[in-house]
């Protein structure tokens, strides 16, 4: 008798989502195996990149991270143009730095004008990540909503404290949400769950997990997500049957090991390479547990991410 | 020393008190009970007194505990208060621990198919310590003693075995023996290897046997006086059953609490003398009540957790609280009433119930022999509801436990309006769906002075159909209802305006009390659901679920699975023992066959520890949702809820 590579039996799918409008639309999910498990089942729409960028300028940026951007960093709207015309980016996550009431505490009015600006400059898919800060973001990402009417982005991250405030009005303009929770499915399933109660349809609700770079709570990160798609696809788990979205980029470039140059330590080699390495692991880690959509900085890593994708897809 | 009068209204009683002695500790000591949930540290803010006239030093931070009002009207925290002169104190109403309430007798409400509990009477009586009638022959010539007589009389004529006598009995044995002409009634204690000669009457007392079972609870002691001996028709067994609030009360609510206490300078004693105290209070009533002698009580049966058990016994319970939570003994010694300064003849006899773990103790024990689920064909679930949820899980053969710590939130305690099953304690709530008016039913059908714990189960169950609470626990903003308001930041629903209740204070439900009841009824359930999980069965396999508990009478079932306390199985495979500990204890009382019983299923029992479980942390979780975040763990819930909430679901 031939010998018969065991096949998991699944009976979830999961949902798709589209983001973006008119022919630069993308829709993401779909999955109906395990990540990349096509000899198993389909995966009709590849994961995708969000290029980083954010509503200020980045000061403390490293300068091997800044370099690709240094010329247009300054100016939202420039630096969103280079990612889609020089870099190819498909999609754009602009991060609400300003806003945060912890940092600058930008007038949400001033933001707003940033956001809508961007918006108005690309073609593509645009995902707005708020400052974390469930009062401010209830207020800021309404308005984020309201501003781009008609675009179906993507706001966030949402959490248990003001998804009734952001959800309502992301149905009112028809946005698609990113409902957050901190590593744990249970949790992860809770908001969805709220969020169907709310009205929020289920083609609209993206999951971010919360993510850790690579040494930091990655491995947390991953078996969450490796749980999440278990129950999706092969518990009929239909509450968590949603595409996952990672932040990858500001955490990875916030721990030291992307800070220190070869100077500061030698041990740990050159700077950028090892940079690059790190958010592109990080990355590679997530797609691999489930994730549809990674938000990355650094267009190296991001060209390194692409061609695994496109390998693992061939 | 200065000594002053201290007079507190309105019970009229005058005590004299030295000066700096805190009141809360002066009032207890005088057998006066105050409301204290925080161990009198001055945060519960319930130990509230009014000070009418007199000198009174105020230690703590009267900012932090007491609101304006309380200032204007001299309102005191007990345990913030020393005494510094003469003083008269009103204990305001909310303040007063009410005893009727638990005085009287419980009418079990029958929501589902009664469970069969073991009738007594159909038990031959074979307690462990018995008295037996023997007739000897007085000496006649020298070279005789009368204990020789006396045990060679017993070996003689009822048994071989190796007898020891407590030098007790002997003391007056000459004339005992020469009063009645030789016809002495003995009372012997089986140890199971000898048999031990506690106590020698002249003529016949043998129609005279009783014992006391003792149910020793963190919050209630009961006590049941019950007759032992041989009767030839069925004569009633149990002829006293009394219950009282531990003493202990004043210093913490939790077993955490009391342990902690005990590590303050005298902490153990204190604790140990309040619940000697209450348990001879309680006997004193069983005997006068009952009309017999004292001195015909031959031994008491006691069921404890481990920590009270530790504290009944005055035995140091610290490294109960303390990783890898190791208690001082797990199978309790036999004691006499002199050991521990109980105030019966001083060589009584009393037994406790072995425990399992630290958390898991002879009151659970007691409570499985009571139920007789250590005889029961299939597969059962006992829970024990109260401060500490023990769970039970028992098939042919095995039986798994757990203990998971509710918290007081099931007993009224860390709720803002929270009291105890008492008069005046709302036990049902109504809520209509359009207007959100509720109706309210007290215990003693009075006005409203609290909430207890069945009432917030009602309650809540309500708010969360009527759409005034979402599946996350939190009070919906949006609803446009007066009685939805926020106070000092927190919002609450309002059960009951000032203008109603007995305090004159607004009855609320508060996000925090949900907060704290979510995390309740979530530890509840995950630890039946790993229970369950651990043992390889479903849930479905259980065939009957057994409620134990003084708080178990009041629970309606499906109210309880509604709020995802109690798995979502048919109505009727859940009864209501009551208090299944005391039962126990009173089986053991009555027959020898039981305590070796309750040995074997202390032995029987595999504790599940779940403190430290991963599992345990990750259906916690899931369960703290409304009713569960698994939805197919309550299809019919979920499906009554759909109907109920409807559109309003937001």
């Amino acid at each position: 008798m031939p010998f018969e590579i065991p096949k998991i039996k699944y009976t979830g799918k999961i949902r798709e989502v589209t983001l973006g409008f008119g022919d630069r639309a993308i829709k993401i999910g779909g999955e109906s195996c395990y990540p990349f498990y096509t000899f198993e089942g389909e995966m009709p729409h590849p994961p995708r990149v969000a290029f980083e960028i954010w509503d200020c300028e980045p000061k403390n940026w490293q300068e091997w991270a800044r370099k690709p951007y240094e010329d247009v960093c300054h100016d939202p709207v420039l630096w969103a143009k280079k990612c889609t015309e020089v870099y190819g980016a498909e999609m754009i996550a602009l991060e609400l730095i300003s806003a945060d009431p912890n940092g600058m505490d930008r007038d949400v009015e001033e933001v707003i004008k940033v956001v809508k600006d961007v918006a108005d400059a690309i073609e593509c898919p645009l995902i707005v990540w708020g400052t974390a800060n469930d009062e401010k973001d209830a207020v800021l990402l309404k308005r984020v909503s309201e501003a781009c009417e008609g675009k179906n982005i993507a706001i966030g991250p949402i959490s248990d404290k003001n998804y009734k405030q952001i959800g309502a009005t992301a149905i009112g303009y028809n946005q698609v949400v990113m409902a957050s929770t901190p590593i744990d499915v249970n949790l992860a399933k809770q908001l969805n769950i709220l969020l169907g109660n709310l009205g929020v349809l289920d083609d609209k609700i993206l999951m971010d997990p919360t993510s850790g770079a690579l040494g930091y709570g990655l491995e947390y990160t991953y078996s969450v997500m490796e749980r999440d798609r278990m129950a999706a696809l092969t518990q009929e788990d239909t509450k968590l049957q949603h595409p996952i979205i990672c932040n990858v980029a500001p955490e990875v470039w916030k721990i030291k090991e992307t800070r220190l140059t070869k100077d500061e330590d030698p041990k740990l080699g050159d700077e950028r390479a090892r940079s690059i390495i790190i958010e592109a692991i990080t990355a590679m880690t997530m797609l691999l547990a489930g994730a549809d959509i990674v938000i990355m900085r650094h267009p190296d890593s991001i060209n390194l991410i692409k061609d695994m994708i496109k390998e693992l897809l061939a | 020393m200065k000594r002053f009068k201290i007079r507190f209204l309105p019970i009229d009683i005058v005590y004299t008190a030295e000066e700096g002695e805190n009141l809360l500790d002066f009032a207890m000591s005088a057998g006066i009970n105050i409301n204290a949930s925080c161990g009198g540290f001055g945060t519960c803010g319930r130990c509230r007194l009014k000070l009418i006239e007199g000198n009174i030093e105020y230690r703590g931070q009267r900012e932090s505990s007491g609101s304006e009002t309380d200032k204007k009207e001299d309102i005191i925290l007990a345990c913030q208060s020393y005494i510094k002169g003469d003083a008269i104190i009103e204990i305001p109403i909310e303040s007063q621990i009410d005893k009727e309430a638990l005085r009287e007798k419980i009418k079990t409400k029958v929501l589902s198919a009664r469970y069969d509990i073991l009738s007594l009477n159909t038990i031959k009586p074979n307690p462990i310590v018995f008295k037996k009638l023997i007739n000897i022959k007085l000496a006649t010539c020298e070279g005789m003693d009368d204990l020789s007589s006396v045990i060679g009389a017993i070996k003689k004529e009822i048994h071989k075995k190796d007898i020891k006598v407590r030098l007790h009995a002997l003391q007056t044995l000459p004339s005992t023996i020469r009063d009645a002409n030789g016809v002495i009634t003995v009372t012997l204690f089986d140890t199971g290897h000898y048999w031990e000669l506690i106590k020698i009457e002249s003529g016949d007392t043998t129609k005279r046997q009783y014992a006391i079972a003792l149910d020793l609870g963190t919050t209630t002691i009961c006590g049941r006086l019950i007759d032992i001996t041989e009767k030839e028709k069925d004569g009633p067994r149990i002829l006293e059953e009394l219950s009282d609030y531990n003493a202990q009360i004043s210093y913490g609510d939790d077993v955490i609490t009391r342990i902690m206490h005990t590590k303050k300078k005298g902490g153990l004693k204190r604790l140990h003398d309040a619940v000697v105290k209450t348990t001879n209070s309680i006997m004193e009533e069983l005997i006068g009540a009952s009309g017999i002698k004292k001195e015909d009580i031959m031994f008491i049966v006691a069921a404890g957790n481990t920590t009270m058990t530790h504290l009944f016994l005055g035995v140091e319970p610290t490294y109960i609280m303390i990783e890898p939570y190791t208690p001082c003994f797990l199978s309790p010694p036999v004691v006499r009433a002199y050991d521990i300064g109980i105030n019966l003849s001083r060589e009584t006899p009393i037994f406790s119930f072995p425990c399992v773990s630290s958390y898991v103790g002879g009151d659970i024990v007691s409570g499985i022999v009571g139920s007789g689920l250590n005889k029961k064909d299939g597969v059962n679930l006992f829970i024990d509801i109260g401060t500490n949820g023990e769970i039970v899980l028992t098939g042919p053969d095995w039986m798994l436990c757990a203990s998971c710590s509710a918290g007081p939130a099931f007993e009224g305690g860390g709720i803002k309006c929270g009291m105890r099953a008492a008069k005046g304690a709302i036990e049902q709530i109504r809520i209509d769906p359009v207007t959100f008016e509720p109706t309210v039913l007290t215990i003693g059908h009075i006005k409203p002075a609290g909430i207890c714990g069945s009432g917030l189960i009602d309650g809540i169950a309500e708010m969360f159909l009527s759409g005034i609470i979402l599946q996350n626990g939190k009070i919906n903003r949006d609803l446009g209802s007066k009685r939805i308001r926020q106070t000092e930041g927190v919002y609450e629903y309002v059960i009951c305006y000032g203008k109603d209740t007995l305090t004159g204070k607004d009855i609320v439900i508060t996000e925090s009390d949900l907060d704290n009841l979510m995390r309740a009824k979530a530890a509840m359930f995950a630890g039946c659901k790993v229970l369950v999980d651990v043992s390889g069965i479903g849930l479905d396999d259980i065939d009957k679920i057994i409620i134990a508990g003084g708080f178990g009478h009041f629970i309606d079932p499906f109210k309880a699975q509604i709020i995802g306390l109690f798995p979502e199985l048919p109505v009727e495979k859940f009864s209501f023992i009551g208090n299944a500990s005391l039962h126990g204890a009173t089986l053991c009382a009555l027959s020898k066959t039981y305590a070796q019983e309750a040995q074997r299923v202390a032995q029987m029992m595999t504790n599940i520890e779940l403190s430290n479980n991963k599992a345990f942390m990750d259906e916690f979780i899931a369960a703290m949702f409304l009713p569960h975040t698994n939805e197919r763990l309550f299809p019919n819930v979920i499906k009554k809820i759909k109907n109920s909430i409807g559109d309003k679901s937001v």
